[in-house]
Formats: C-alpha cells, structure tokens, sequence
C-alpha cells in the first residue's frame, strides 16, 4: 500500500467529511434550538385553541 | 475546429451577458444579483472560479512532469480547506454585516478612510497581479491552439467580458459562471476518464520503476516536505480571504443557500482538481516528453479523445480563462465604482447613477487590463510573485481580529496591513538577492505573517478602540446569517415548516455527498494506493 496516495485521496476525502462537520454543527447550534422553541410555540398555540373550543362548546 | 469553438463559446457568453443586462435594474442587482443566488448559481460560480487555468494548464503540468501528488497531496489540501473557511466563515459572517464587497466589511468596521484606501489597494494589487497573469499565460496557450493573434484574442476576449461584466456585473458573472462550470466539469467526468482510462492504472502505477518517486509527495524532483507544508499554508491562507472566492457568497438568497454550497462546492473543489491532476499524470504514460509540461491536458485531449470532445475541452479552458478574468474584471471595477468613488470620495449617487459608475468603472478595467495583458510590462510579473499572497499577510489577520477581537482597531488594521505586505516584499527580494537565507520548509510568508501579526496584537494592545469601533463590534456580535434567514423565512406562510423543510434538505446533501466523496475517492485509492 502507498500510504502517500492514501494520504492524498484521504485529505480529499476529509475536505467534504469536514465541511459536513462544520454544517451540521451550525444547524444543530444556531438552527435546531429555534425550531424547538418555535414547534413549543406551535404546540401550546394549538393547546390553547383546543382549549377555547372545549370552552366555547360548553359553555 | 478550434476557431469554430472560440467564436461560439464568445458568442454564447457575449448573448447570455446581453440577455442578464435586462434583470439588473439597480445597483444591488449589479453588486450582488439582488440577493437572488440560488444554490446551482453559488455553486456553479464557486467552482468555476476555483477551477482557474492554472489548474488545467500550470498545476496539470507539475503533475505531469514530477507526479500528481506533489501539489495536490499539500498544497490544493489547503487550498480545498481555504475554501470552505472563506465560504462558511469570513464570507458567511461579511454577508451577515450587508457587506456587497469585502472592502465594504474594512469600511464598515472601522469607518476610517486610511484602512479603507489601504485594503483597497492591497485588493487591486492583488486581483491583478494575480489575474492577469494568468490571462496572459492561458491566453499565449490559446493563441497557439486557435492560431489566432494573441493580442487580436485579448481585444477579443475584453469585449466579450465586457458584454457581460459591465451590463449584467454579478449577475453577468454569476449565470455565465455556472455555465462554465459545465463545460468544465466535462473535463473532470468525460475527459480525465477517457485518458485515465487509456492510460490504464497499472501502467499508471508502474510509472514509479522508469520515473522513481513519481507517486510520492516529494515527486521526481524530491522536494522536501517542508516545502509541501509552505504550499498548504499559502494556498489554505490564501483562499481563506481571497476575494475571487469570498465575494461568490454575497449574491446567496440566504443562509442555507450559503451552507448547501460549503457541501456541494467545497467537493467540487477536489472533485474537480484532482480527476485532472491524475489524468495528467496518465499523459506520462500516453505521452512522455511533452514539452511545456503545462500543454500535456491541451495535449490529452487534442490527441487522446474525439473531436466533439477535444471542442469540449478547448471550450473548457477557454471557460477556466474567462471565469476568472471576469471575476478580476468585476471586483477589481467593485473597488473602483462603490468602494473609491462612491464610498470613499463619498459621492452622494442616485440609483440610475451608482448603476451607471458601477458601468465605467467595469469598461475602466477591463480597457486597462486588456493593455497591460498586451503590454505585459515586466512590472506585472514582479507584482504576481507577491500578488497571490499579499491578502494572506495583508488582509487575513485584520480579517479575523476584527471578527474575534474587542480591541481591535483602525491604527492596528493600518500597521498590521502595510507591516505584513511590506515584510512580505522585503523578505522575498532579500531572499531572492541572496542577503537572507531561511532554513528549509519557512519561507518568506510565514514570517511576513508572523510579523503582521504581531505588529496586530501589539498595536491592538497599545491603542484603543475608539466608540464607532466598540460599537459596531457589538453589533456584529448580535448578526448573523442565521438570524437574518430565520427572520426572513417567519414572514413568509408556513415559514416554520420551511425552515425545517430546509434543514432536512441540508443533512440529506451532507450524507449524499460525504457517500459520494468516500466512494469516487476510496476507488481512486483501490486503483492507484492498493
């Protein structure tokens, strides 16, 4: 085995391993938190209408 | 054949840049397409900028004549890592700051017209520098194939870049740079197959017994590994703040368009560096003793494929030429129009009239590049062997202490900048006149960014950031494109479900691609490593 050629083919290997590193660890850090917060939102905005409906109807 | 393709490839781009002009309609258009990249454009236009001639024709030459591993093992590494650093670092957090040129970020951050006219200048110096020499060599190479007059093909050339550089300015670039990219990827998946393929991989490989170090990084010239490290930290330094690749991500619709590209366009990047590097090292096998090494691709497939594919490939340099003149023609116009006129003389321009000096400056340009490409006054080539790296020693620390650093100020960005492009100079001619020497493996940049970088920390730390500078500190502190895109995509019905829609999107192309990248290069690996 020519470990100079697998250290070629590996570093190109890497650049696209890296950036996918670098990607996901934006999305999980500066995206996701956001999402939840806002599916939370959603959640209890859809709670509360429930809730009114249940009132409204028996009232 | 090859005048037939010159005039149809000049053509296309001469009507695909008449047609652009009808969408720019304002100054934002022109600067930065409106914001309306999407992830095909941002990663067509990245990848052919990448992909200059000195890759089809330079790079292809040492990999031809001392082995495919001597740059590509080190050197394009950094390069490749460059990339994704300019991309998902300094141009995603410029893009956040509004910035539609990188002398912007300067001006915006300091607000002081000394670190303005002196990052300007170190951009027009280097862009340059750069860019036209590689318009000349490729240009003298494509006189040679065409038989057509090499200045008569320069005139030729200009007016076609001005066709769409001055009417459709990013935009013209934009578009006609993702059509390039297709004509160049012909090169990496039809034509570096076919001669890898005559080639074959156990010829290939046996190239080490008759050219003995042939497949190592020291290559048949044995070079030490000190300079394989130099390379890395050029071309890794370099691309991390070079304009030609930062400013391809101001046009981005937003941030996930911006992230799509560090994926896609950061693979492209070997992807299409690499095929041809090995390719050309098939020619050893195909062709020995082809004399410049720099023509042994043109060679390949002039003599190695079909016609229809040889036109390809001459369309494909012509492509890699016309790409990276048009982003030197277009940045180097940015600087004049918006960021010295308009910016710095503080010329107070309606809309129709920015547009109108964003045109002159771009037929300004591109009439003096065609001149000094005709010239070639022996000045240029003494600028170009400092020219690639002067944004590395120049521009890169400021860059980064002016993202990172609270005390980071305009007389810092001012001394760190003259102290890192003059050491640089210095060193080389000292160097090169034989007064100084430097022991193997450090050369002239690493200490030229050495002392920018202390002359940063010292400055920073005797001085203080004055209120604009603390201020606007804070402030990007509190920007972001991620912060912007969320905002953006909540006004929009369903916005939520959008993002998340994306978000998916992201990670699907992070396991496609990472798949893909295993598979073409663990293959490459089997044939050639095992």
């Amino acid at each position: 085995m020519n470990i100079e050629v697998l250290i070629l083919f590996l570093n190109a290997t890497l650049v696209t391993v890296v950036s996918t590193i670098v990607v996901i660890a934006i999305l999980r850090k500066q995206y996701l938190p956001v999402i939840r917060e806002l599916e939370k939102k959603e959640e209890q905005e859809v709670k509360g209408e429930d809730e009114n409906k249940n009132i409204k109807s028996n009232i | 054949m090859a005048l037939i393709i010159f005039g149809l490839v000049l053509l296309l781009y001469v009507v695909v840049g008449a047609f652009i002009a009808r969408f720019v309609k304002n100054s934002d258009d022109f600067y930065t397409m409106g914001g309306r990249g999407s992830t095909l454009l941002i990663v067509g236009t990245l990848a052919a900028t990448y992909l200059s001639a000195a890759t089809l024709l330079g790079i292809a030459g040492v990999s031809y004549a001392e082995g495919p591993l001597v740059i590509a093992t080190l050197g394009s590494f950094g390069a490749w890592i460059g990339t994704l650093l300019a991309v998902v670092y300094v141009g995603r957090k410029m893009k956040a700051l509004n910035c539609k040129t990188m002398p912007d970020f300067f001006d915006k951050r300091f607000n002081n017209k000394w670190v303005s006219i002196i990052a300007i200048l170190i951009m027009i110096v280097g862009l340059v520098g750069y860019g036209v020499i590689q318009f000349i060599g490729a240009g003298l190479v494509l006189s040679e194939i065409t038989g057509i007059n090499f200045k008569l093909l320069i005139v030729l050339f200009t007016v076609a870049l001005i066709a769409f550089t001055a009417f459709g300015g990013m935009y013209g670039v934009v578009v006609t740079d993702t059509l390039m990219f297709f004509t160049m990827l012909a090169i990496s998946v039809v034509i570096a197959p076919m001669i890898i393929g005559q080639a074959g991989f156990e010829q290939m490989k046996g190239l080490s017994e008759t050219l003995p170090n042939f497949w190592t990084i020291g290559g048949t010239e044995d070079r030490s590994i000190g300079w394989s490290i130099s390379q890395f930290l050029v071309w890794i330094l370099f691309f991390t703040c070079m304009p030609a690749i930062v400013s391809r991500v101001f046009p981005a619709k937003n941030d996930f368009v911006i992230l799509k590209t560090a994926i896609i366009g950061v693979f492209f990047a070997p992807f299409m560096q690499l095929t041809v590097f090995i390719a050309a090292g098939g020619m050893q096998v195909l062709k020995p003793n082809i004399t410049p090494a720099d023509n042994a691709m043109i060679v390949g497939f002039m003599e190695f494929t079909t016609p229809a594919v040889a036109g390809v490939g001459l369309a494909a340099l012509m492509a890699s030429i016309m790409s990276t003149a048009s982003t030197l023609f277009v940045l180097v116009g940015f600087a004049l129009s918006r960021d010295l006129y308009e910016r710095l003389f503080e010329k107070e321009l309606n809309e129709k009239q920015s547009l109108t000096a964003a045109r002159i400056g771009q037929v300004i340009v591109a009439i003096v590049i065609c001149a000094i490409a005709i010239a070639q006054p022996s000045a240029i080539y003494w600028i170009s062997i400092y020219a690639g790296s002067i944004f590395a020693v120049g521009w890169l620390p400021t860059i980064v202490a002016s993202f990172e650093w609270k005390k980071m100020n305009s007389k810092a960005a001012s001394i760190s900048m003259v102290a890192g492009v003059a050491s640089f100079i210095l060193f080389g001619e000292l160097i090169k006149a034989g007064i100084m020497t430097l022991p193997t493996g450090i050369d002239e940049l690493m200490l030229a960014l050495l002392v920018s970088v202390a002359t940063l920390i010292i400055a920073a730390l005797v001085t203080k950031p004055n209120k604009y500078e603390l201020n606007y500190y804070a402030e990007m502190k509190n920007t972001g494109m991620a912060k912007i895109t969320i905002q953006e995509f909540l006004k929009q019905p369903d916005g939520l479900q959008k993002i998340k829609k994306q978000y998916k999107q992201i990670i699907t192309i992070s396991v496609l691609f990472t798949f893909i990248s295993v598979v073409v290069w663990g293959y490459f690996f089997i044939k050639l490593g095992l």
